[in-house]
């Protein structure tokens, strides 16, 4: 039961009404639309945010779920665990970012090595990011990447705490297809 | 001149600014839009907030400015607030005008030949009729306190709200504002909007954003479309017409009204004649 009242189409505010007009969407969007001029910046940011850019699809699931694994959002790692599977990556690679397996004993590729260890210590650290961290990172992505993807995983962050503070629902569909794929 | 100003004097803004005083009230109508009743949650929006309004909507260059509740007369501050913003802009204040005792009317001195005009209700020519949907001696007060608000230089407009009316009780509820001093030029007829009570009563119009002027309308909620957008249902304060919940400062919700009316197609809020 969500903490708020998600705005269903029909009591949709002016300024909301563009993100209803392909059908429900979604918790995000219906709970933000209380405070409609909020939604009205935070919707373009988030969708440049986690969506389509110069980084690859893959990297930025790997990303999302990662981050939200390590803030323990069940909102977020839930629903993009379908779009990881939609992104290719391997139920093997999901589980691994969720934490139920290790990640170096999945992920052998150096880059999205480095890109995890820089999630895990942006995400789940304090204070400054460890040296080593850094320059990991900085050999094998170049500096707009970096940007992106610091960015990336506090706007995932963000949304874990939002999701998980209002207790947004799952979609039905995304949890039926994760029972499927037994990664619920 | 700001964005705004130009809109509203080419026309493509409405230019009054309107607030929700307060949301409860000493009748509860079967057709209203608030759900209004002497129990209802007060939600005042404040004797300051009202004269920062005031004052802002000038700044930005809107030309007048709405009050209208629940009845706003309930509040005992309000004609001294009402006069305060009558020196920044002429003031529009609707009212079911069966509050005015001796002692209210001797407080409205301060109104007397200013900016300050009043709409009351008055549905229907018989009492009973008028009655049915607005409560017990509403037509007797509303026609005692129509020539003492006229008389003490108080500027009155009626407003019929109904779902339909036949010609001659037309006719006979105008001969009865003229009686009372209001002359034509300052009778409204308007439908009954579904929402709110009308809802529970299946009454009226279905009106959505096409149909209703977009004058901004502030209140402890938010900033609406029109004061047909704060409306209630069931206790909950619907939120299709909401434009943003800031509204201070009042650039903000004006600012994104324009955006907008911008989208909307030019002339469409005339078909239902919702005022």
């Amino acid at each position: 039961m969500p903490t708020v009242r998600l705005i269903g189409a029909e009591q949709a505010p002016l300024l909301a009404r563009p993100f209803y007009a392909n059908g429900d969407p979604g918790p995000i969007v219906a709970s933000l639309a209380q405070v409609p001029e909020l939604l009205d910046v935070a919707i373009p940011f988030i969708g440049t945010a986690l969506g389509p850019s110069s980084i690859s699809w893959r990297a930025k699931e790997l990303v999302i779920v990662r981050t939200s694994a390590l803030l323990e959002c069940r909102y977020c790692v839930q629903t993009h665990t379908a779009v990881a599977l939609d992104a290719g990556l391997s139920r093997e690679e999901i589980l691994a970012l969720r934490g139920e397996a290790p990640i170096d004993s999945v992920f052998r590729d150096p880059r999205e090595l480095a890109l995890l260890g820089w999630v895990d210590a942006v995400a789940n650290g304090r204070g400054a990011i460890p040296g080593h961290t850094t320059d990991a990172i900085h050999g094998l992505w170049d500096d707009h990447e970096v940007v992106e993807l610091t960015m990336l995983v506090g706007a995932t962050m963000m949304l874990n705490r939002f999701a998980t503070a209002l207790q947004l629902p799952v979609a039905e569909d995304t949890v039926h297809r994760l029972t499927e794929e037994d990664l619920l | 001149m700001s964005a705004i100003a130009e809109a509203v004097a080419d026309g493509k803004l409405p230019g009054r600014v309107w607030m929700y005083a307060d949301y409860h009230c000493n009748l509860a109508c079967t057709y209203c839009l608030t759900e209004s009743a002497p129990k209802s949650p007060h939600r005042v929006i404040g004797r300051e907030r009202m004269l920062e309004i005031a004052d802002e909507a000038a700044e930005l260059g809107f030309t007048d400015l709405g009050v209208t509740g629940g009845e706003p007369f309930l509040l005992r501050w309000l004609p001294e607030t009402l006069a305060s913003m009558s020196e920044r802009l002429p003031v529009l204040v609707l009212t079911n005008g069966t509050l005015f005792t001796r002692r209210l009317l001797a407080s409205l001195a301060p109104l007397a030949h200013r900016d300050v005009a009043m709409q009351i209700s008055l549905d229907r020519p018989d009492p009973d009729d008028n009655d049915e949907m607005r409560g017990k001696e509403n037509f007797r007060k509303v026609v005692e306190a129509v020539p003492r608000l006229v008389d003490q230089g108080i500027e009155v407009r009626i407003a019929t709200t109904v779902e339909s009316i036949e010609d001659s009780e037309l006719d006979r509820l105008c001969a009865l504002h003229r009686e009372l001093g209001i002359p034509d030029e300052d009778h409204i007829i308007r439908p009954i909007v579904r929402r709110g009570r009308a809802i529970d009563h299946d009454l009226g119009v279905v009106a959505q954003q096409i149909d209703v002027p977009a004058e901004l309308t502030v209140t402890v909620d938010g900033a609406f479309w029109s004061p047909f957008g704060p409306t209630v249902h069931d206790g909950v304060v619907d939120t299709d017409l909401l434009i943003t919940r800031t509204t201070r400062p009042l650039s903000t919700p004006a600012n994104a009204l324009l955006r907008l009316v911008g989208e909307r197609p030019e002339g469409s809020d005339v078909s239902l004649n919702i005022r």
